[in-house]
């Protein structure tokens, strides 16, 4: 345990620890491009030039391990040449285009020149060296190999994290260049982070270009919904709109975010986004369509002939708002939240083998209120015992095949159009968990909610809100008026 | 004295023979790894490739619990500027940087050794070829050597062109099928090198001075030479002098003799003007202070330059020091691996000053910011190659900056 002292503060560190570390232990924050707590240490772009006490030169915090009785100073007047002139050097080539770069707000060259720098330049702009612009890589990426700095975190993501290499350094010295290896195309699935670790805007999203200026985003921290791992993610909003999703790096799930995942938002504010009700193909209020569904409850004539089938995609507390409309208003006993699925991250990195966000939650709302099992109900629809089905639209696929043969009338809850299943007869439209909160289990068993980033539109409800005035309208109460009074019941452990 | 490296009919096998080749790598292998090492030691060798480590002290360098295969490198990418006298000792003595290697790697317990080679150098990559294989055909190379159970291959590496890979980590780096870029160090090599095992690296001058030492005894070299400075060195000579080529001297020989004497002086009508005494890459040194120093490790050092690789580089009054410092700017732009900051933008900015000041653009502002921009490369990068153009730079300007100034009015001195 080398103990040593930075900027007159001591501090004892575990074997191992670099400079930049311990420093960061100490509240010392060291400026730093190709330093990322992730990626190997590259040591290139001597941004974090710290003075160690009898070493001949200054060395670069990142890669330099803390010793035993070591002085450190990350503020001597040495350091602080250092780091003007290592800025000067990375922004005589750079093509200074802030007004038009994405970046621009959140760029590592404006943060350290203000805060390092301020430096006029010396250098002619005719001299500039020219590079490639505005180039295309992949589905999500732009690069322009004239903001880059040539930090390689990119290049060494694709190495380590994602392992397929895509990346490389071409050319040498001042015309050296990010490029893609011959052969291989920029679409390993991850391919968003680049833009995240870029420190640049060298790499931007296709998908978030030009759209907002990012000083303007609000940000909301909340839960990926796209598969069973739960990341950890930031919605970043603005005028009750969506621009991108950003990973919010912990220990428990996520230091990045899947392309896919990302792209989750999108369906929040997509040209198929229901608000009403959908009677067959005809969209009618949300009003009466509840009491079509009601009415379509009441008329199956029994209770047994009504069946409600929980869904992965939802959250904890609308699974049990249906359990309880099951239960307590309808009354029937063939309800089913037996929806158990492989879980596992299935790439390696953060893709899980359940595509379905809630599958670990489904399962205490079953212990809490049982029910039967998916092949029981599957087999009690194939009897022709039940005339009635209430589900999530996705949820829906789970019985695919009995549906098409047995032909219940179908009543969906949805968000979007394209969920629909075609057997569906009534649907409701209800608000989507980045517009209300809601509580997912991921596969590890940990809880995590979701925060509302932006406003549902006008007229679209919580699903758990759906659930008790279609128990009301069929003439019971669930006494459901928060979602919190949904999860009575439930053992999170 | 008598040549010890350079030395005439033992390129081939006979002749080294004649003259008791591969009677030290016997004497070695009786003697044992630990001995050698100490002979080493006493002889006082140091790296020839320009850094001047003490070879002895660098091969024991190696973990002495290091596990897995372990490597002998030499260092034959002879790149620099100026350079030319590893090319000269391996199409003249082959044989004593084979055996010197195999030597050396019995020392430090290798059994697999790279001579990684110049791409440009085809002949010579032709005549080291040979000689291994007629050394193996003898028994030197291979497995057991002189029944000694010790087994050693050596393999020749050609390079590809980059100045770079003469860094001994870059050049790891590209005997591995990688880009050459310098790696960062501490590991150093003899912990982690080449493949991740411990690894020594020697300059095929310091290799060859092996067998020597190993035949006559570390205090008989040790007694060659001055102070620090011991044995014998290989100085190429370029420039406008009377007989430019390769010497081999007793480190300590004052300039002034080494030029009148084994140069032939300067040539018909021309003066001296300065010297750059080791390679491109160190300080240039006035005629003044030239002809004041002596060539060795120390000497040199007071001076305020290196002695390098011993590539003396002699500038006459005719030669126009911008223009020059402008062609050694190209060079280290070209050359730059790019990776780290400094180097990679501040050699190019260096090159593109100079052109304006050459082309009669440039003003004297600018002849401050090159010197600026190199003490900003100094001493700040991964490797020395930001040093090597930084040196020459901040010494050019320094002490001629009237030839700066002249082409910054518009005038060139020529």
């Amino acid at each position: 345990m080398p103990k040593l002292t930075i900027d007159g503060k001591t501090i004892e560190v575990a074997k191992g620890t670099t400079l930049l570390e311990a420093a960061q232990q100490l509240g010392v924050y060291i400026p730093r491009y190709c330093y990322h707590p992730r990626l190997s240490v590259s040591g290139n772009c001597r941004m974090c030039l710290v003075e160690v006490e009898k070493a001949p030169k200054l060395v670069t915090a990142c890669s330099t391990e803390a010793a035993e009785g070591m002085t450190v100073r990350t503020d001597s007047e040495k350091v602080k040449a250092a780091r003007k002139d290592v800025l000067e050097f990375l922004l005589i080539n750079h093509p200074l285009d802030c007004p038009i770069c994405d970046q621009a707000g959140e760029c590592g060259l404006q943060d350290y020149y203000m805060e390092y720098s301020l430096k006029k330049s010396r250098f002619s702009r005719e001299d500039k060296v020219r590079r490639g612009k505005r180039r295309p890589l992949g589905p999500n990426l732009v690069l322009d190999n004239e903001r880059c700095i040539l930090c390689t975190r990119c290049v060494r993501f694709c190495a380590e994290v994602t392992k397929t290499s895509e990346l490389e350094v071409m050319e040498r010295a001042d015309h050296s260049f990010i490029d893609l290896k011959e052969g291989k195309a920029l679409d390993n699935g991850y391919t968003l982070n680049i833009a995240d670790i870029c420190p640049v805007g060298a790499w931007t999203s296709r998908d978030f270009r030009f759209k907002q200026r990012v000083w303007f985003l609000k940000k909301t921290p909340t839960v990926c919904l796209g598969c069973a791992t739960g990341c950890q993610i930031e919605a970043h909003h603005n005028d009750n709109t969506i621009y991108r999703i950003m990973p919010r790096p912990n220990a428990e799930t996520n230091t990045w975010l899947c392309d896919q995942g990302r792209m989750t938002y999108k369906a929040v504010q997509a040209g198929d986004r229901l608000s009403k009700g959908v009677i067959r193909n005809g969209v009618i209020d949300l009003e009466p369509a509840l009491r079509e569904a009601a009415t379509r409850i009441d008329a199956a004539h029994s209770a047994a002939a009504v069946a409600v089938l929980g869904s992965p995609w939802l959250s904890v507390e609308d699974n049990a708002a249906l359990a309880r409309l099951a239960k307590d208003a309808i009354k029937t006993e063939s309800f089913c939240f037996d929806l158990a699925a492989e879980q596992g991250i299935k790439d390696g990195i953060l893709i899980n083998k359940d595509a379905a966000p809630n599958t670990a939650g489904v399962a205490l709302v079953k212990a809490a209120h049982g029910g039967i099992s998916l092949g029981e109900l599957a087999s009690r629809l194939a009897s022709g015992k039940i005339k009635v089905l209430v589900t999530e639209a996705r949820a829906a696929a789970f019985l695919k095949p009995v549906l098409a043969s047995a032909k219940p009338l179908l009543i969906v809850f949805a968000t979007n159009r394209a969920q629909i299943p075609p057997e569906a007869y009534a649907t409701l439209a209800y608000a989507s968990y980045f517009e209300t909160p809601g509580t997912f289990v991921n596969y590890q068993g940990l809880r995590r909610t979701t925060e509302p980033a932006v406003n549902a539109r006008e007229g679209v409800k919580p699903l758990w809100t759906l659930v008790s005035k279609l128990a009301a309208y069929s003439g019971a109460s669930l006494k459901l008026d928060s979602p919190e009074d949904a999860l009575k019941g439930i053992d999170f452990k | 004295m008598e040549n010890i490296l350079l030395r005439d009919n033992v390129a081939d096998l006979e002749g080294y023979f004649a003259c008791g080749g591969y009677k030290p790598l016997k004497k070695a292998l009786t003697a044992g790894p630990a001995a050698v090492i100490e002979e080493v030691k006493k002889s006082g060798l140091r790296g020839r490739g320009g850094a001047g480590f003490p070879a002895g002290l660098k091969w024991s360098f190696i973990p002495r619990d290091a596990q897995g295969p372990r490597y002998l490198v030499c260092n034959a990418d002879e790149g620099e500027p100026g350079t030319f006298k590893d090319r000269e000792l391996m199409i003249k003595n082959p044989h004593a940087l084979i055996e010197g290697m195999a030597i050396a790697a019995f020392a430090i317990g290798a059994s697999h050794g790279y001579i990684y080679i110049r791409g440009e150098f085809f002949a010579e990559t032709e005549i080291l070829e040979k000689a291994i294989a007629a050394a193996r055909a003898k028994g030197f190379i291979g497995k057991n050597i002189l029944g000694s159970g010790f087994n050693f291959e050596l393999f020749v590496h050609r390079g590809a062109g980059a100045y770079i890979c003469g860094e001994e980590t870059a050049l790891l780096e590209s005997l591995e099928g990688f880009k050459g870029q310098p790696r960062l160090k501490p590991p150093f090599p003899a912990v982690k090198g080449l493949f991740g095992g411990p690894t020594i690296i020697n300059n095929v001058e310091t290799l060859a001075a092996v067998p020597a030492i190993i035949e006559h005894g570390g205090d008989w070299y040790a007694a060659i030479g001055v102070g620090k400075s011991t044995g014998t060195k290989l100085f190429c000579v370029s420039g406008p002098v009377n007989k430019p080529g390769v010497y081999e001297l007793p480190l300590g020989v004052p300039f002034k003799d080494f030029l009148e004497k084994n140069c032939g002086g300067m040539k018909e009508g021309k003066k001296l003007k300065a010297v750059i005494p080791g390679g491109s890459s160190t300080p240039v040194l006035t005629a003044a202070e030239a002809m004041a120093v002596k060539l060795d490790y120390e000497s040199l050092a007071a001076a305020g330059s290196m002695l390098g690789s011993g590539a003396v580089i002699i500038i006459d009054e005719s030669q126009c020091m911008v223009k020059l410092l402008q062609v050694l700017a190209r060079f280290y732009h070209h050359e730059s691996c790019g990776q780290c900051t400094p180097c990679r933008e501040g050699c190019g900015w260096i090159e593109k000053i100079l052109n304006r000041l050459e082309a009669g653009k440039g003003s004297v502002k600018d002849i401050d910011t090159l010197y600026s921009v190199a003490d900003s490369m100094l001493g700040r990068t991964i490797c020395p190659l930001a040093d090597a153009m930084a040196m020459p730079a901040m010494s050019f300007v320094t002490k001629f900056r009237s030839e700066f100034e002249a082409h910054a009015a518009g005038k060139c001195c020529e």
